[in-house]
Parts: C-alpha cells; sequence; structure tokens
C-alpha cells in the first residue's frame, strides 16, 4: 500500500476493509440497537458505556506505562463532585462540568501520583490505595465539596440546545458519543509520542531514562490522563443518574476496574472494551441464568441465597482462570479467533 | 492539662491490637519472604479458618481444642492445594498478576464462606473472660493479651527459623534466587509448598484470635485491609517488620482517633497510618526493615 | 485450556441470553435485596419475611383477587448493580420498588419521579424524603434518622430522669453520609436540652474502634450513648464498651444495630445485658400474623424457615411487605381491573393509616406531605436472654425534626 500525503500514512484506519467494518459497527450501534433492543438492554449497554471509559483511562496507566492504580474510583468522585459543584452552585452548562471534573480529577490524580517517582510495584499500589482513602474522607467530611453531611449532591439533566437528555434510549446516544470520543482519543493517543514514551516506561524505564525520556514527568502524564478520563467518567455516571454520591466509587469499583482492563487485556483499547463488557454483564448474566436454570437445582429460597454468592465466586473464579489461562485477556482471545478465521480453512 | 490515664489507655489499647494486626501481616509475610507472592486475600484465609473452627466447634460439635487444630490442618492443607493449583502456574509473571489473582481468589472466598457455612455470625468463645484485667489505670482484654501473646511467640519462632534451621535458610535462599537455589540442589517447589503451609498455620490461629474478637462471619475478611500498612511500613519481607509495622500502625491509629478526630470530626484513625507510610515511604521505599533492591543507572 | 476456556465464554453467552423470565399480568412489585455484601446479615433475613408475607397474601388469594409477585435482585450494596435491578424491576413492570441501601435511594431519587414509580426507604434513606411536597415518589415509611435519634435523645432523657441539663451524650455513629446525618438534629436537642454532645466516628468498616470506646468511657465519660453502627460493627461496638466497663443499659442503639445477630456476635444475650435497641418494627415471635406464617407452612409440610428466629430482620421484611400490600390494596380499591400503575401505588401510600398488622406495623399515617407516617420507634431492652419491650411506640421532638425536613426541602 503506497501513500502519497503524510495523512494517509498516519490514518487510523489505512485498509478500505477497516473503514467499512468500522461503518458497519456505528450503523449497528447508532441505529440498529436503539430501533430493536428494549430500553432495558439500553441502559445495561450505557453502565457498560461509561465502564469503558473509565477502563480506557486506566488501561492508558497500568497496561501503557506499567503503573499501578487502586485509586480510580477515588478519581471518578473527584470528578462527579467537582461536576456536581458546578451544576448547582454556578448553574454551569454541563459541557463546563464535564471539562471542569476531569481536569479536577486529573490534577489530583497527579498528586496522587508524584510518589510513583520513588516508589514501585506493591508499594505504589498501596500508595495509591492511600490516595483512595484520603479522598474518600476529605469528600465525606468537608462540606463544601460535599454538599452536606448527606454527601449527595443532585444535578439536573443535561441539555443540548433544550432537548433534556434523561431516558435510557436518550442517555444511550449522548453517552455513546463520549465512548466513541474517548476510544479515538485513546487510540491516537497510543500511537502518539507521548504514549510510546508511556510504553518504554513500561518496559524498561532504566534505559527509557537514558535515552532522554523525562521518566518523572510522563508518569505523571499518565497518571494525570488516566484521572481526567476516570474524572469524564465519575461524570458521566453522575449525568446518568442525577445524582453525586461518593459511596458510588469506593474501593471495590477500584479493584472491578483493575479486573477489567486484567480480564480484557492489558495495553490495547480493545481489550479495555472487552474486560469493561465483561466484568460489568457478568453478575447480570449469572443472575439471568440462575433464574432460568437454577430452578432445576435448587428450592426458590436457596436460590436467592446462592445467586450473589454464586456470583462473587464466579467473578474471583474467572479473574484467576484468565490470569493462569490467558495472561492477555480477551484482546489476544479474540487476536486468535481472528488470526483462525483469518487463514482459515488454512490453519497451518 | 494533659490526660495521662487515658494517654496510658490509648498506647496499651494501641500497643496489643498492634500486635493482632501482626498476626495477620505475619501471614502475607511469610508467603512474600518465601516465594515473593503477594497475597491480597490475607483477610479471607483468616475468615475461612475462623469458620472452619466454628463449624467444627458447632456443627460437629467438638471440643474447643479438636476444632482448633481442625483449623490448623484445614488451613495448612489449602495453602497446600492453593499452591499447587494457582500459584504454581503463575510463577515469573508480573506482580499484578499475582495481585489480581490474589483478588480474585479472595471474592471467591467471599462468595464460598457464606455459601457453605451461612451468613449469621458465629461466635467464636475461647475459655477466657471478657472481663478486662485491671492493672492500675489500665483495663487490659484479656482477648488481646492472648494475641499479642501468639505474635510475639510466632515472631520467636519464625525469627529462629529463618535464622538458624536448615529448613529456614533454605527457604531464603529461595526467596532470593530461585535459580541458583535449584542449582544447590533445593528442592524450590517444597519449600513453596512449606511456605504456603506455614501462612495457613498463622491464617489459622489469626482466625480463632480475631474471630473471638470479632465474631465469625463473612466480615472477618475485612481484617486483612489492616495488612498493608503494616507490611509496608515494616518491609515486604521482614518479620520484625511485622511486629514492628504492627506496633505503629496501632499506636498511630489509637493516637489520632484520641487526639486528632476531635479537632477534625472524626474518622481519621483509618487513613492516618497511610498517611505516616506515604511519608515513609518517600524516605525508604522499601519498608523500615525491608530488602532494598539498589538499581543503579 | 485456551479452546475449553473459549468454548465456556460462548456456553456462558448463549445460556445467558436464553435466559428470561416472561411476565404475565399479576401486580409486580420490585424487591432490592443484599445478601452478600456489607449488610448481608440483615438482608438474608429481613428478605424472607418479605417474601413470606407475600406469600401468605397469595395464598389467601392476593388482593381482591390478583395475585402479587414480587422479583427480588440482590445488589451487593453496589450501586450500579442497584441501578441495573431498577431497570430490570422496571422492564418487568414493577408498580413499587423497594428500595435497600441509602445509597441506592439517593441514585433513584430522580429515576423515581421521571419514572413515576414510588420507592420505600424503611429505617435508613434520605432524612428529608418525609417530605411528600419535595419528593413525591420516596416513602420512608419507617423513622428516619432524623426521627430515630430524637427519640434517642427522649430515651436517654427518661433513663436519666428526665432532665438533660449538663448532662453529657456520646454518639458513635459509622462514618459515612447515612450515619452523620441526625448529627445536625442533635446538636438543635443539645441547645434547647442544655446537654454536652459530643460525636465520635468509627470509619468503615468498622471492625476496630478501641479508641473510640476508651474515650467514651474513660476520657470524656460519656453518662449516655447513643449508637449509630450498622454491619458488624454493632456487634464489635458492645464487646468492646464492655471490655471498658461502660455499662450497657446506658446505650441505645439506632435500628440497624438492635438485631439478635448483632447480640449473638457480642457473645450472647448475658454479655449484652441491659443493651437497649430501637425498633421500628415489632420485635419476636408473638404477633399473629407470624402466627398465620407458620401455620402455611406447616400446611405444606415444611418447616417454617430458621430466618424467622432472627426476628428483628424478619418482622422489618415482613412490615415492609405489609405496607406495599396496603398501598397497592387502596390502589386496587380505585381500580377495580388491578392495572395499576405506579402513581396509583404513590396515591395508595398516602391514604395509609391506622393499619399495624397486630402490633407488628406501628400506627402510621402516611400522607401526602408526611411520607414517613410520624417517625413512630420502640425501645427493646435486653433483659434475662432476650428482648423486653421497653417502652410503646413513640416519636420525639416532633418540631425539630419537622423543622430539618422543611429546611432541606427549601435546597
Amino acid at each position: 500500500m503506497l501513500k502519497t500525503t503524510y495523512e494517509a500514512d498516519m490514518a487510523l484506519y489505512p485498509l478500505p476493509i477497516a473503514r467499512w467494518t468500522v461503518a458497519a459497527i456505528a450503523v449497528l450501534f447508532f441505529v440498529v440497537l436503539p430501533l430493536v433492543l428494549h430500553e432495558y438492554y439500553l441502559s445495561i449497554i450505557n453502565l457498560v458505556s461509561i465502564a469503558c471509559i473509565g477502563a480506557l483511562g486506566l488501561n492508558i496507566l497500568v497496561g501503557y506505562t506499567g503503573q499501578i492504580s487502586v485509586g480510580h474510583g477515588a478519581f471518578m468522585s473527584v470528578g462527579a463532585y467537582t461536576a456536581a459543584n458546578f451544576a448547582v452552585r454556578m448553574g454551569a452548562p454541563w459541557p463546563v462540568n464535564l471539562i471542569a471534573g476531569g481536569l479536577m480529577a486529573a490534577l489530583v490524580g497527579a498528586i496522587v501520583g508524584i510518589p510513583s517517582l520513588r516508589i514501585k510495584g506493591l508499594y505504589l499500589a498501596i500508595a495509591t490505595l492511600a490516595g483512595q482513602l484520603i479522598i474518600e474522607w476529605t469528600i465525606n467530611h468537608v462540606t463544601f465539596i460535599s454538599g452536606g453531611v448527606q454527601a449527595s449532591i443532585e444535578v439536573p439533566r443535561p441539555e443540548i440546545f433544550g432537548f433534556r437528555i434523561a431516558s435510557q434510549t436518550e442517555m444511550y446516544f449522548f453517552l455513546l458519543g463520549f465512548v466513541v470520543l474517548a476510544v479515538v482519543g485513546t487510540m491516537n493517543l497510543v500511537r502518539s509520542r507521548i504514549g510510546r514514551a508511556f510504553v518504554a516506561i513500561r518496559d524498561q524505564d532504566i534505559a527509557a531514562e537514558i535515552i532522554g525520556i523525562n521518566i518523572f514527568r510522563y508518569k505523571l502524564l499518565a497518571f494525570a490522563i488516566s484521572s481526567f478520563y476516570a474524572g469524564i467518567t465519575g461524570v458521566l455516571y453522575t449525568y446518568y443518574l442525577g445524582v453525586a454520591n461518593y459511596e458510588q466509587f469506593q474501593i471495590n469499583v477500584s479493584i472491578d476496574y483493575l479486573a477489567m482492563i486484567i480480564i480484557g487485556g492489558l495495553g490495547s483499547v480493545l481489550g479495555s472494551i472487552f474486560g469493561a463488557i465483561f466484568v460489568t454483564l457478568l453478575p447480570i448474566v449469572i443472575r439471568l441464568s440462575m433464574e432460568s436454570f437454577g430452578g432445576y437445582l435448587f428450592s426458590d429460597a436457596a436460590i436467592l441465597n446462592i445467586i450473589p454468592n454464586m456470583r462473587l465466586i464466579l467473578f474471583g473464579g474467572l479473574i484467576i482462570i484468565f490470569l493462569v489461562a490467558e495472561p492477555e485477556g480477551l484482546n489476544r482471545l479474540w487476536r486468535n479467533i481472528r488470526s483462525y478465521f483469518r487463514v482459515w480453512p488454512f490453519a497451518y | 492539662m494533659f490526660d495521662w490515664q487515658f494517654f496510658v489507655l490509648l498506647m496499651s489499647n494501641g500497643i496489643l491490637i498492634g500486635l493482632m494486626y501482626s498476626l495477620i501481616a505475619l501471614g502475607f509475610v511469610l508467603v512474600y519472604k518465601a516465594t515473593d507472592a503477594i497475597n491480597f486475600a490475607q483477610g479471607e484465609f483468616v475468615m475461612i479458618a475462623g469458620f472452619v473452627v466454628v463449624a467444627f466447634l458447632f456443627t460437629y460439635h467438638m471440643p474447643l481444642w479438636v476444632s482448633i487444630v481442625a483449623g490448623l490442618v484445614a488451613m495448612v492443607a489449602f495453602g497446600f492445594g492453593l499452591e499447587r493449583v494457582v500459584l504454581r502456574k503463575l510463577i515469573g509473571r508480573p506482580i499484578i498478576a499475582v495481585v489480581m489473582a490474589t483478588i480474585g481468589l479472595a471474592a471467591v472466598l467471599r462468595g464460598l464462606g457464606p455459601l457453605t457455612w451461612g451468613a449469621d455470625t458465629k461466635n467464636l468463645a475461647l475459655p477466657i473472660s471478657d472481663e478486662p484485667f485491671i492493672l492500675g489505670p489500665l483495663f487490659v482484654p484479656p482477648i488481646q493479651i492472648l494475641g499479642a501473646a501468639v505474635s510475639l511467640a510466632f515472631l520467636a519462632i519464625f525469627g529462629w527459623f529463618f535464622l538458624k534451621s536448615r529448613k529456614g535458610i533454605a527457604m531464603r535462599a529461595v526467596a532470593d534466587s530461585q535459580q541458583v537455589a535449584m542449582a544447590m540442589g533445593i528442592n524450590v517447589e517444597r519449600y513453596f509448598a512449606l511456605a504456603w503451609a506455614m501462612t495457613g498455620v498463622v491464617s489459622a490461629l489469626g482466625g480463632v484470635v480475631w474471630g473471638s474478637l470479632l465474631g465469625v462471619d463473612v466480615h472477618l475478611a475485612l481484617v486483612g485491609f489492616k495488612v498493608f500498612p503494616v507490611v509496608i511500613l515494616g518491609g515486604l519481607d521482614s518479620i520484625p517488620g511485622a511486629i514492628l509495622g504492627g506496633l505503629i500502625v496501632g499506636i498511630v491509629e489509637n493516637v489520632a482517633a484520641g487526639y486528632i478526630d476531635p479537632y477534625v470530626g472524626g474518622g481519621t484513625k483509618d487513613f492516618a497510618p497511610y498517611v505516616l507510610m506515604i511519608a515513609a515511604l518517600m524516605v525508604r521505599p522499601y519498608g523500615i526493615f525491608g530488602k532494598r533492591i539498589i538499581e543503579r543507572v | 485450556m485456551r479452546r475449553a476456556l473459549a468454548i465456556l465464554i460462548g456456553l456462558a453467552v448463549v445460556v445467558g441470553a436464553a435466559g428470561y423470565v416472561a411476565a404475565n399480568h399479576e401486580i409486580v412489585i420490585g424487591m432490592q435485596c443484599d445478601r452478600t455484601g456489607a449488610t448481608q446479615t440483615v438482608g438474608v433475613n429481613l428478605c424472607p419475611g418479605y417474601h413470606d408475607y407475600i406469600k401468605l397474601v397469595n395464598s389467601k388469594g392476593g388482593i381482591e383477587g390478583h395475585k402479587i409477585k414480587a422479583i427480588e435482585i440482590d445488589h451487593e450494596y453496589k450501586v450500579p448493580q442497584g441501578m441495573e435491578s431498577y431497570e430490570r424491576h422496571k422492564k418487568e413492570g414493577a408498580v413499587l420498588i423497594g428500595i435497600y441501601g441509602t445509597p441506592h435511594t439517593y441514585a433513584l431519587m430522580a429515576k423515581l419521579v421521571e419514572d413515576r414509580i414510588p420507592g420505600t426507604s424503611p429505617g435508613f434513606g434520605s432524612a428529608a424524603a418525609a417530605d411528600g411536597q419535595r419528593y413525591p415518589y420516596l416513602f420512608p415509611i419507617a423513622a428516619t434518622y432524623w426521627s430515630q435519634g430524637a427519640a434517642a435523645v427522649k430515651f436517654a432523657k427518661d433513663q436519666l430522669g428526665g432532665n438533660l441539663k449538663g448532662k453529657k451524650i456520646a454518639y458513635l455513629f459509622y462514618d459515612n453520609p447515612a450515619g452523620r446525618e441526625p448529627i445536625d438534629v442533635f446538636e438543635d436537642i443539645a441547645a434547647r436540652e442544655g446537654f454536652q454532645l459530643r460525636t465520635f466516628a468509627v470509619p468503615p468498616p468498622g471492625v476496630e474502634m478501641g479508641a473510640q470506646v476508651l474515650d467514651i468511657a474513660q476520657r470524656y465519660r460519656a453518662d449516655f450513648l447513643i449508637a449509630h453502627l450498622f454491619g458488624r460493627s454493632p456487634s464489635v461496638s458492645i464487646k468492646e464498651l464492655k471490655r471498658v466497663g461502660f455499662p450497657l443499659r446506658k446505650v441505645v442503639s439506632f435500628v440497624w444495630g438492635a438485631a439478635e445477630a448483632d447480640i449473638e456476635a457480642a457473645g450472647g444475650w448475658s454479655v449484652a445485658e441491659g443493651y437497649n435497641a430501637m425498633q421500628f418494627a415489632g420485635v419476636g415471635s408473638n404477633y399473629p400474623v407470624l402466627d398465620e406464617i407458620r401455620a402455611m407452612y406447616k400446611k405444606e409440610g415444611q418447616e417454617p424457615p430458621k430466618e424467622m428466629n432472627s426476628t428483628v430482620y424478619y418482622n422489618r421484611g415482613v412490615l415492609q411487605a405489609a405496607i406495599h400490600l396496603e398501598a397497592i390494596r387502596n390502589a386496587v380499591k380505585d381500580k377495580k381491573s388491578g392495572n395499576i400503575t405506579g402513581e396509583d401505588v404513590r396515591k395508595g401510600f398516602e391514604k395509609i393509616s391506622g393499619f399495624t398488622l397486630g402490633g407488628l406495623v406501628p400506627p402510621l399515617k402516611i400522607t401526602p406531605t408526611d411520607h414517613e407516617g410520624g417517625g413512630l420507634v420502640q425501645i427493646f431492652t435486653v433483659k434475662g436472654g432476650k428482648f423486653v419491650k421497653s417502652t410503646e411506640w413513640f416519636s420525639a421532638y416532633n418540631d425539630i425534626v419537622a423543622k430539618h425536613i422543611k429546611e432541606s426541602g427549601k435546597k
């Protein structure tokens, strides 16, 4: 394939077939699904969309830059409360709140990331855990941020040129737009100079320092960008629910997102999406299948007790299975399937 | 006017509860020291141990000492099994893989526990009274003394083990460099299994002591969160570090609760150790007693 | 190994997609529950109580001939799961949602209004939601934390000889929004009654509170302790208080630290002698409706479920179901066809008055302005191995609580 311009060479999807595939997916999500699926399913997709953005952010930090962070949930709550305060105190429109939430989260994320210069590995993970706890405590106790003892701030629904976005279907398009932005943004980021610096830090940070990459600056940037995504996720979640509350963004959320990117595949955009889909849908799928098939094995009352415990067991079990069997996650699985079909039927 | 009596009470509470934290941290440190694996499921181990002991106590109506022995055996077997089935496959993987594996394990145990043994809280009654010893101004609950004693006993035992006994030295060799240890004829896999078995023993006793303090149910696993500031402060692979880290965390928590909380509206005791931890890490990135890995350019 | 994994995933997807329960025309209620998360000790006993009452009513022909279907979804006390369960309930045609959990109440506030489905939050949730004008679709249907706080102070006052002037009251609470909610009300009452108030926060998960308890007992030397703890912390608090020698008869706990499970986890009834627990439902097995449920199980040839022994939580489940069904009954009275909507059920709630189910339910009066029903509680004390009723249904300082409700409504 010969390219004649620089833009053509740098394009995300140089091959025509790739462009067709992307167009088909876009049509599927923007046109077909909303017409075909019931609102309940759209609401599930909404939850997945929000999770995708968060997972992408975390993957930038953990998958591409090799740092460990257990504070993702806290950055989301920073974004959420910043946006909520802007909305309620200053009546700002939602784009302002969104950006403000993201930037504030980025700032806080960069501060939490400062220790990353000195400490690595598990120690860094625990330092970010400390960040999570401290941020939670601050929001809980500083009523200027939390808006009162209840720590819950109601935000009005977003409006685009007077059109109020409230129902699940309307939210669906709203959120999908942001997912697209996030995915395209990430894909471009990782191919850029900054992305390459991140990967260099992950692979061999001392060598990276030697060839002139300012590790400190790029590590902080990784934390900041990742937290920006987290902040946006928090804001979108707030707008989705209509209320900001830090109890939605606690340590279990941070762990869920880590699970997403590990199961999905570290260091890959598609992996983040797969992971987000998987972890968000898992409890729902378990419940549905237990409800349909569990009746054959257990009594009604016992089922209600078993379902939630099964969910935990399967969640943990699947994480372990993935780590043991397929350490590169669903992304690798997908790649394998794709390459299998690419050369099918000549598998060898 | 400084209330000395209160201060003394706080300190004694801090020291004793800190030693109980050390008990849990010891399980973590043992595993890391010998196998480099980070066990995020330490709290859940303690919980399962507690469940097993109360199961023997109440469902099978065994006397207390039989139940405790059963718990020990079960946890040792569990440690062996875990190492064989899961952890062996993860040797050499990046740190985050092992971390996530133990997080996954923690979830599995948290679901399995109530599923197998029921969700209600069971009371692990040890034959020690609930009434506190009164030594002058000090109120000292017997259960805390027991926990502290067990911790210190383990400190002595494991300290001797790693320093003086053949098996202990072999284990340290394995921790230092697996390949060289193998080259010297040490059966690395067997020592891994031994390390997990030792963790099982520590977890079992931790389960008994903490289960008696808190009652045995799924929330017993929450004590696992206390492990982190303790081992980070003390050093991930240092046994005396676990004791010292526990003491520091216990004291800092109580001092924060007693003297800082009233001014900021409460709640600082949970993250005060973490703040201290971060400060310590900036100065000594591997903990007070931890192994220094020096990277030179 | 990898192939097996791929097949597993494929199977799971197929099974998940195939699993689908179609709804037929019964009256559907959506019930949230938590059987595995932080408050599982509650959910595991409360939710069966709920289902048993529904079963009882259905066995007698339902409401005016219409059967009730309660769909329970466990959300592990996590908000995304809570939202998803709400959407699922909506899809199944629920006309009423039994919310479970304070953060979930906040998360669903806006949606309930938009979708016009009423939701209940008995004994938790937002105290401001008692204001039926401001929150038309939220029904606390039981004493909120403000009312509980006021009642606790009144109880303390009675126990300390009728006068609180100059006395020291300690408030031990779980450090989250639900725990902090009553503090403003306490401060107002303290200003009126002239007592000193000090608050002691217990950070989640609340498994260790030695320092706070030491402070209360040895430094602050409180005359009375009001405790507002959840999950494991109430039983831990009982043990710790005993260890520092603080008499349990000087302690009153809010409704979520008040169950048999907490007493047993603390070491048994003899350990907790004197502990006072606030309840918003009747305690014990001595109620006609419970006898009916037991008879129902006997008729099926089964033993009554063991959750019935945990009467505090089980009875609360029954109470919740009973009030739900009462609202539905009121709605069906106006629409005999049984095709009721959330709006009808909401109006049905606002007509509830004088429904006591043999004493299990306090004499609530829910009106369009008061969705709480009067903020009534009862205090039970641990005496001789069981809970003994210490007071009748009462509420206190209604004017102060009302003032706070009105103020928060202005925000």
